[in-house]
Parts: C-alpha cells; structure tokens; sequence
C-alpha cells in the first residue's frame, strides 16, 4: 500500500527552476534514497515532501491525506532531519526534546527512549551548544523520532555521524516508511533498497539498487 | 493539542535561554539607565517641567528597548533554522506567536522594572501604581505588534532597518494614549481613565489582529 504519492512536483525559486515535474510512489516500510550532485534538486524534494515547502505546482499525498490542505494533521505522521540541525543552544539536550514533546503532544517519558535509540543517554543534561556537531544531529535526529512518525525523511543525516552511521540509521529507520538524501552510494546502497537519481532538478528515474559508475 | 501548553513551552523556552544566555536583559537595563542620564543631562529638568519632559523620556527608552528585544524574538530562531523544526510540528502557528509575544513582553516587563524606578531616581517624578498600569497595558499592545513584525523581517537580510520602519508608526497609538496617561499619573492636566480606556481599545484590536494574522505570517 503506498504511503506517499507525488505527482508532477515542480518547484521555482523565483527564474530557477529547481525541481520538474517528479513523480514518485513509495509504499509502507519502504526506504528510498535520493542520490544527485549538488543543486540537483533533492533538498528541495525533501523539504516538499516534508510539507516544509509548498511546490509551485504537483500534487502530494500523505497517509491518504492531501499533504498541502492538511499539513498541520499530517505533521504527526512526518518526521523530518534537516541540513541544519534547528536546536537551542542553551537548553540541554533533555530540554531540547522535552520542548518538542509538548508541541507534539506526545508524552516526556519518550525523551528519554529517542535519547537512548540515537546513543544520548549520557549526555542528556549537557547543553546542545556543547555537544559535538556529530551528537547535535545525533540528537536532531531524535526530535525527528520522538513522535514515531511513519514516513522519515532523512536530509544528508550521515554528514557528520562519524563511522558508526550506517548502524545507527538502520536502527532508526526500522518499521518506518523513509526517504533519504544522500551523496554516499555504498550508504544508499546498504540502507535503501530503491533509489531515485536526480539531476538539474528533473529525476532519472528509480532502481531498485543503485549501480555505482566509475 | 493544547494552545495554551504551546504557547507557555514556547515561552518558558525563551525566558530559559535568555537566562542562561543573559544576552538581552543586562544589555537593555544599560541602555535604558544611559539613556535616562543622557535625558537628564540634555534638558534643563526641574521640579516643575519634570512632569512634562520624563514620560517623554520614558517612552522613547522603551521604544527603542522594544525594538531590541522584539528584533531578537524571531532573528535567532531564524538564524539557528529551530523555527522551521516548530513550525514542522502540528502545534498551532497562533500558540507559537503568542508564546514568543509572552516571552518578549516578560523581557520588556524586567526592562520597565528598572526603567520605572530609575525615572523616578534621574527626574523625581512619582513612582505610583497608574503609572506602572499605563506602561504594561502599553506593553501588551506594543508586544503583539513588535513580534508580528520580527516575524515578518526575520526572513529578509535589512531586517534590523525595516523592523522600526514598519512597527513605529503602528506603535504611535500606544506612545500617544501612554504618554497622555503617564504625564496625568504625574499630575499634570489629562483624563487618565480616557487614556487606559483607549490603551485597552488599542491592545484588544491589535492583539486580536496580530492573532489573525500569525497563521499567514509563520506558515510558508
């Protein structure tokens, strides 16, 4: 059963044409990587898919719900790992997430179950600020999972993990539907068993494993 | 989902920050007690047009302290990208806006507790209840319009230039029926009660326009 369904999703900023006329289908349980060079398009896809940015024409939907007239209902299904990591430096990794509990409306006692699942326990009461870049998305990570999304989108979350990020993105992306961009083939590789590849905003088409040309 | 647990997390977040940071606070309580000293060594104040000059003294401090305070509510949630992950949540963009308004208004209230005091240190005009009254009913007001505005600016890079250009002339209303209040608290001639009534009229308007218009002002 599919969980997202685009339809010719095309995006303009401003005389750029950044994204034309995507299609995409992906079902329940299913992890699709999107794999481009720089500027080809898949921040853009990403942050439309997340219901972040409203396309300039295409249709979106999520979980059977039109995802542009319904985001606010369906931002409880969507989690979502931007570039930048949008925590508050001053507040503790704990608070951090305590925060979001409350604008989810999901209870406090998951703070400490997304700290454990993205290996935080530890550092729980130090402040975002302190924390190394690699455990500041570590912990952006969690606030993405703290509501247990079904559908995951993961923008380029490998950047600063460091070696054991193939493991930990198999652990969270687990029972979830996911969409990541990436530009390590062997990562898209291991995790996803569908790829989409697109350049200069237009896609190329999915396969079902990515073949690494040299 | 609860607004008013939105909108006080959102809140309760700011004043923590600002805690821990003190980025804001000390920085406004010093600009307001040199513009105090600048006020009263640049007039000739005594202790018959102390009544006159103070209120105005007092209002433009808080002015440009709002602008300050105001201008920061939505620039570092911008800059550190946290307003799109709150906005990403199904938490309403109206509790959103009325959590940072809050918070703003409490930082502006701790600058109104130095500033009221010290007017009354600098140019000896009395320190009473209708003139506190007058100034945090001014504030609500000033802080619903000031934040919707540093919503709006926040996205473009002259934000620093454009917020007094846009929320001044809004805030002219609050300046007029505040000043009238404050300078008749002071004992000069005025209907206070004329005054705060207008003050009432102007909050309840603006905040009940702001409202309306966070949804479009936040949401992309």
């Amino acid at each position: 059963m599919s969980l997202l369904v685009g339809n010719g999703l095309t995006h303009w900023f401003g005389r750029e044409l950044a994204l034309e006329g995507v299609d995409l289908v992906i079902d329940t349980g299913e992890h699709m990587a999107v794999l481009g060079d720089n500027g080809a398009g898949k921040t853009t896809l990403l942050r439309i898919l997340a219901t972040v940015l409203r396309p300039t024409s295409g249709q979106l939907e999520i979980a059977g719900l039109n995802a542009f007239r319904e985001r606010r209902r369906l931002r409880h299904h969507v989690g979502y790992v931007a570039h930048a990591t949008g925590l508050y430096p001053a507040l503790t990794a704990a608070e951090n997430l305590e925060f979001f509990c409350d604008l989810q409306d999901v209870s406090r006692t998951r703070v400490e179950e997304a700290l454990d699942a993205v290996g935080l326990t530890r550092v729980a009461r130090r402040r975002a600020g302190e924390l190394s870049r690699g455990m500041q998305q570590r912990l952006s990570i969690a606030r993405a999972i703290l509501h247990e999304p079904r559908l995951l989108i993961l923008d380029e979350p490998d950047a600063s993990l460091g070696d054991d990020a193939a493991e930990l993105l198999t652990q969270v992306m687990k029972d979830k539907t996911v969409v990541l961009a990436t530009h390590d083939h062997a990562l898209a590789n291991r995790l996803c068993p569908r790829t989409l590849v697109l350049r200069h905003g237009r896609s190329h088409g999915t396969a079902t494993r990515l073949r690494v040309v040299r | 989902m609860n607004p008013f647990r939105v909108a006080l997390a959102v809140a309760r977040k700011d004043i923590r920050s600002e805690w821990r940071t003190r980025e804001m606070v000390p920085a406004l309580a010093q600009f307001i007690v040199l513009a105090l000293l600048i006020g009263n060594f640049g007039f000739q104040i005594d202790a018959r047009n102390a009544p006159a000059i103070a209120p105005g003294i007092l209002w433009l401090a808080l002015v440009f302290a709002g602008l300050v305070a105001f201008g920061r509510t939505f620039a570092a949630e911008r800059e550190q990208a946290s307003l799109e992950a709150m906005l990403m949540t199904p938490a309403s963009p109206v509790a959103i806006f009325a959590g940072k308004a809050i918070a703003a208004s409490l930082l502006l209230v701790i600058c109104e507790a130095v500033l009221l005091p010290a007017l009354t240190l600098f140019f000896g005009t009395p320190f009473t209840g209708d003139v506190v009254a007058a100034v945090l009913l001014a504030t609500v007001g000033m802080a619903a319009l000031g934040v919707m505005f540093a919503a709006i600016v926040a996205r473009v890079r002259a934000r620093e230039l454009l917020l007094p250009l846009l929320t001044l002339p809004l805030w002219i209303p609050f300046i007029i029926a505040g000043g009238q209040a404050v300078q008749s608290a002071m004992g000069l001639p005025g209907n206070y009660q004329e005054a705060i009534g207008l003050l009432i009229d102007f909050d309840i308007l603006f905040v009940v326009l702001t409202s309306l218009a966070a949804r479009f002002v936040l949401e992309e």
